[in-house]
């Protein structure tokens, strides 16, 4: 009895059977075309940042003003070398002899003065850095063009002017007749330009690491490490004091303060990595004290890398 | 009931052979987040001379054995899953440090642009159920660590 209920069990049990099918997840993405997908052009790793009309990449590079005498005439001129160093220039103004200039003061080697006091004549340029945010200016240029006659007739003597007159003879002969002295002799009184001053040696600022060590364009740092970052001056190859310092553009990271003295460098770290492949541009404004030229102000860059360490695959 | 007999010994062996597999596991990942956690520590210890020289990062000339050090160090925390002292594991390491870049690795040959810290070690690991089973009761897990400066 038992055998044949239990037959009879299975049998029902066989009967009723259906196939248990699973709950599939994606029957229903099966069921839905998939849409083609779309086409993103690749992510440019490094896009071009065209720059704003007026802004040209400079590819002479300034070097240093340049006056040069022939016989009476002086020419100021300025010396470039065609190399790029990656900065980007506008024209600010271009001035004319003796005119003035809303930029007047602003260049960092200064605008020369003719012999009788007029300003020279030349361009204003302003250079940039392609920062990450954008163009970063970072200093001001002057190009002078011009030239000047000294008026040194009486300085050296003209043999028409003033000759000494010869002893006259009792006779006067044909072949030798005494020189006329000139009437205007005593009214010609030669003006003898002012000397033109000795121009400004440029100054070669500088940013490094220690008070001593070498001057450094790029700086790689660990994100989050402190640095200390000093500000330096050099005319020829002699280090010059330094009065005082100011950020004025790039980001300063987590600097407690953006200006100082000279004798203090600029603290500061950077918590945050730049995009692939950019770097932080910081621009230093420095009060410099030359023997020469006296209080100068002039702009040192530096292109801070921070990196942080990574585990490779 | 002899169903029962038969199949308790089996799931037991097998409940057992995947507790252990998982322990072995856990070992091999502390074991991997020791290695990742000394190269990263010996990457950033820089250079400080070089860099007030020249301004680029470069890794300090006791990265080697920074690197070893906190391998064992990190290591010693799961001393009681090795098999064997800390210290001696990380000793036996080949710990490499590429100073400057690009280096190519000897032993990976691969090829590093920046200076990298590099990590292979055979860490061994106690797997007892493993030899209660007739495997092996011990157990050594390769790992291999990379880091650079990005």
């Amino acid at each position: 009895m038992k055998r044949r209920s239990t037959v009879a069990v299975f049998a029902v049990l066989l009967l009723w059977s259906s196939p248990a099918l699973a709950w599939d997840p994606f029957r229903e993405d099966r069921l839905i075309e998939p849409a083609p997908p779309e086409r993103h052009p690749d992510p440019d790793p490094a896009p071009f940042i065209a720059p704003p009309p007026g802004i040209y990449y400079v590819t002479d590079t300034y070097v240093a003003d340049v006056v040069t005498s022939s016989g009476p005439v002086t020419t100021y001129s300025t010396s470039t070398i065609h190399e790029s160093t990656g900065s980007y220039a506008r024209v600010l103004d271009t001035v004319g002899t003796g005119a003035s200039s809303a930029f007047d003061g602003t260049a960092f080697n200064g605008r020369r003065a003719l012999g009788d006091g007029r300003s020279v004549a030349g361009t204003y340029y302003e250079n940039y850095v392609l920062g990450a945010g954008g163009f970063v200016p970072v200093s001001v240029v002057f190009f002078q063009d011009d030239a000047e006659t000294a008026r040194l007739l009486a300085a050296t003597p003209a043999p028409h002017v003033v000759k000494p007159a010869p002893s006259v003879p009792s006779t006067p002969s044909a072949t030798t007749r005494p020189f006329p002295p000139t009437c205007c002799a005593a009214r010609s009184v030669p003006t003898i330009a002012s000397p033109t001053p000795a121009p400004p040696k440029p100054i070669r600022p500088g940013i490094s690491l220690l008070p001593i060590g070498a001057p450094l364009a790029t700086l790689e740092v660990l994100r989050g490490r402190a640095i200390s970052l000093w500000p330096r001056a050099f005319v020829d190859d002699r280090e010059v004091p330094v009065r005082s310092w100011t950020v004025i553009a790039g980001d300063p990271g987590e600097a407690l303060v953006t200006s100082g003295p000279g004798a203090v460098p600029f603290r500061t770290s950077w918590r945050r990595l730049a995009p692939p492949g950019a770097a932080y541009e910081v621009v230093l404004r420095l009060e410099v004290d030359t023997a020469d030229a006296g209080r100068r102000i002039v702009d040192a860059a530096i292109a801070v890398i921070v990196r942080s360490p990574a585990l490779d695959d | 009931m002899v169903l029962t007999l038969v199949l308790a010994p089996l799931l037991l062996v097998v409940l057992a052979g995947v507790l252990q597999l998982g322990a072995l596991r856990v070992a091999a990942a502390r074991v991997r987040a020791a290695a990742d956690l000394a190269t990263l520590v010996a990457v950033n210890d820089q250079d400080e001379a070089e860099l007030a020289r020249s301004g680029t990062l470069r890794l300090s000339p006791d990265a080697v054995d920074v690197a070893r050090e906190y391998f064992a160090r990190e290591l010693d925390l799961s001393s009681a899953l090795l098999d064997g002292a800390a210290d001696e594991i990380a000793g036996a390491a080949d710990v490499a440090a590429y100073a400057s870049a690009p280096a190519y690795d000897m032993r990976t040959g691969a090829r590093y642009d920046r200076p990298t810290v590099r990590i292979a070690a055979d860490v061994p690991v106690r797997t007892p159920v493993f030899g209660a089973l007739v495997l092996r009761a011990v157990t050594t897990i390769h790992v291999l660590s990379v880091s650079s400066p990005r």
